[in-house]
């Protein structure tokens, strides 16, 4: 986490070349990025496009940084994206962006994946190891901890949850593959095309209402 | 009205105005959230009006009867209807509060004395009848006035019931209710021209309902990837084809538009028509996708065009030209500049909409500051105006607004950094047969009309 601030920050305090303004550019945006997925981390049930258009733009980052090392990323990409007047420039932004990455929240100082989902394959970082050599690591952290960020119901322990009840004839055949690899989007692969474990659940809770919601609790706890 | 009016929204120079003609909801600054308008839809004759909020709520408006005494009164509309069509809902599984906000209303086409629409929230849709009762039966047998049993032993003779004046009621009343069928959020909803069928559509997935079967719904166009971290694209919109009821478009994320047709496939995963207009890389930016993803897509009352809107512009396609639109008007072109500060801030995800006038001739689209944009596009003059209390007196002109881009600001401009970007015009509508309409300014709603000289 002090590592991706670091790596913000040099970003936005080295000269201000050409190449270097692209990188900034791409820092601030990324640390929007970041923030922003860390904002809706706290319970606040996300829009798909908005989680959608933020890890793309965060991928398409990701890509300019790497081309940007191979000289390919200009100056125009910045004035197109963020004028002079922009919050690039602004000494608020930059103080945001020290403390915009995930994990911060949980006090950890640490850029691994969060403890309920270790095993956590990011696309990115997988599809990166040849990325992680061109890039610096605290990038390849901060996109893992970001994808991380996006997946939080993917900490949730659902085992523990169901544990009382038969779920695999609810199961199809996408859930296990996707519960195994940990969930991308909050409201996504673990729970989705479950309408039937939905309306069972409905019942569940309309008939026993609070008593389901105490077993839960003590199951889970 | 005369139909050579409505084909001349902007023509002949400055002798056809906007006027103010009313504004509904509270003047108080402080604005409660459940009364931010989050749709506008007249019905098919334009004689009803109905928005949505935040909380819930529909309100019908009803257009007040002209008169030879008050010929000015196109443009008035007063409280019909006002019901709780959703209330705010708890997943449980998800530990996720469903919204009550009602995300889009549709009118079906009137076909009784009745009027029937279609509202939604997130997850479900709510079919509402709207019907009249200004009569009461009396004089029942075996109840007496207030519904109780009458004793049997008084009751002597038989009476035949008589109906009785009352005053007018309108009462809404939930027909059926479409549940359980979309595990994203729901952006759309379009009745088919069949009159029968109805489409929804959420982030990933579109589904094909009849309007009288609520226990089952075709999965007509599924987008999910088996893998959801490969998920890049969503659907942000969809609308069935005026008059062919087996075609239907969607939008996505990215910009693009897939005309589908029904009778290819039972899953339409294979587009008829792809809409995609190629990246001019001279504007490239890390926000280039972001203000291309589509808010929304709208046919032509003819069915030959679509129009569609991005983060900046709207754009007209010709359904049979397929790579690029045959129309691109910028909406508020002066905020490329700012898109850094827009994303910061949100302002890059709000989801702006369209409409069409009733001959197509027009088009109109929101922004911020509280203004509006309108488009003619057989002389390709657009104008600028504004929802503001400031000039709602009865039948005020409505002055063009102008934003200064760059250079020095000249009088009656306004600076691009001085616009509230907190109010924004994201809903609009436009009378199908009259210039008459209807723009949401967070929890009011402007009516304007055009001023006849």
């Amino acid at each position: 986490c002090q590592e991706m601030g670091f790596f913000l920050r040099h970003f936005i305090e080295s000269e201000w070349e050409p190449l270097h303004v692209c990188s900034a550019a791409a820092a601030v945006v990324l640390g929007l990025c970041l923030e922003k997925l860390q904002h809706y981390q706290a319970g606040v049930e996300l829009s798909l496009r908005r989680s959608v258009l933020l890890i793309n733009t965060l991928r398409q980052i990701q890509e300019d940084m790497q081309s940007d090392g191979m000289g390919t990323c200009t100056s125009e990409v910045l004035l197109n994206s963020s004028h002079a007047d922009s919050c690039i420039l602004r000494d608020d932004v930059r103080e945001d962006m020290v403390v915009t990455c995930p994990g911060c929240a949980e006090g950890d100082g640490d850029t691994l994946s969060p403890p309920l989902s270790p095993e956590f394959p990011s696309q990115e970082a997988n599809s990166s190891s040849e990325q992680q050599k061109s890039l610096p690591a605290a990038t390849i952290n901060a996109f893992s901890d970001a994808v991380n960020a996006m997946g939080y119901l993917s900490d949730l322990a659902l085992d523990d949850i169901f544990e009382d009840i038969d779920t695999s004839m609810y199961e199809t055949s996408d859930l296990p593959s996707a519960w195994a690899a940990g969930s991308l989007w909050p409201v996504s692969s673990c729970l989705m095309d479950m309408n039937e474990l939905d309306h069972i659940m409905e019942i569940l809770v309309n008939c026993r209402g609070f008593g389901v919601t105490q077993a839960v609790r003590s199951d889970s706890g | 009205m005369d139909g050579a009016r409505m084909w001349h929204v902007f023509a002949g120079g400055n002798d056809f105005q906007w006027c103010f003609s009313q504004v509904k909801g509270a003047i108080d600054e402080d604005v409660a959230e459940a009364d931010i308008i989050s749709t506008v839809e007249f019905n098919y004759s334009g004689e009803l009006l109905a928005t949505g909020d935040k909380g819930g709520r529909v309100v019908i408006f009803q257009h007040e009867q002209e008169s030879k005494n008050r010929p000015h009164l196109r443009g008035e509309y007063n409280v019909y209807s006002t019901f709780q069509s959703h209330e705010p809902e708890f997943d449980y599984l998800k530990s996720l509060e469903i919204e009550e906000k009602i995300n889009k209303i549709r009118w079906l086409p009137q076909q009784n004395a009745a009027h029937f629409l279609l509202s939604t929230n997130d997850k479900t849709i709510k079919l509402w009848k709207i019907s009249e009762r200004d009569k009461r039966a009396e004089g029942y047998n075996l109840k007496d006035e207030d519904g109780r049993l009458r004793d049997p032993f008084r009751i002597t003779s038989l009476r035949v019931p008589v109906l009785m004046p009352m005053d007018l009621m309108v009462e809404a009343s939930p027909r059926r209710i479409f549940a359980n069928a979309h595990t994203y959020h729901i952006n759309s909803i379009s009745v088919n021209s069949d009159h029968e069928t109805y489409l929804s559509a959420d982030d990933l997935r579109i589904n094909l309902w009849h309007l009288e079967i609520t226990d089952r719904s075709f999965n007509i166009v599924d987008i999910k990837p088996a893998n959801m971290e490969e998920l890049t694209e969503v659907i942000t919109a969809a609308e069935c084809h005026p008059h062919q009821c087996n075609v239907f478009v969607y939008s996505s994320s990215k910009g693009t538009i897939r005309l589908c047709d029904m009778r290819a496939a039972a899953l339409c995963d294979r587009h008829s028509k792809f809409f995609e207009e190629p990246e001019d890389p001279s504007s490239r930016s890390f926000f280039s996708e972001i203000i291309s993803s589509i808010s929304d897509v709208k046919f032509s009352h003819s069915g030959r065009y679509m129009m569609t809107r991005d983060y900046l512009s709207v754009k007209v396609w010709d359904l049979n030209m397929e790579n690029r639109p045959v129309e691109t008007y910028q909406v508020h072109e002066y905020l490329r500049s700012k898109l850094c500060s827009l994303y910061e801030n949100d302002c890059i995800f709000d989801k702006f909409e369209c409409c069409w006038n009733g001959s197509d001739s027009a088009i109109m689209t929101g922004s911020y500051n509280n203004f509006f944009r309108m488009f003619d596009r057989n002389t390709r003059r657009d104008i600028t105006l504004e929802a503001s209390r400031e000039s709602s007196k009865p039948r005020a002109t409505l002055k063009p607004r102008k934003v200064s881009t760059g250079g020095k600001r000249k009088k009656d401009e306004i600076s691009v950094d001085s616009l509230d970007f907190n109010k924004k015009i994201l809903h609009t509508a436009w009378h199908p047969k009259d210039n008459v309409i209807a723009v949401a300014a967070t929890n009011n709603l402007y009516i304007f009309q055009d001023k006849i000289n």
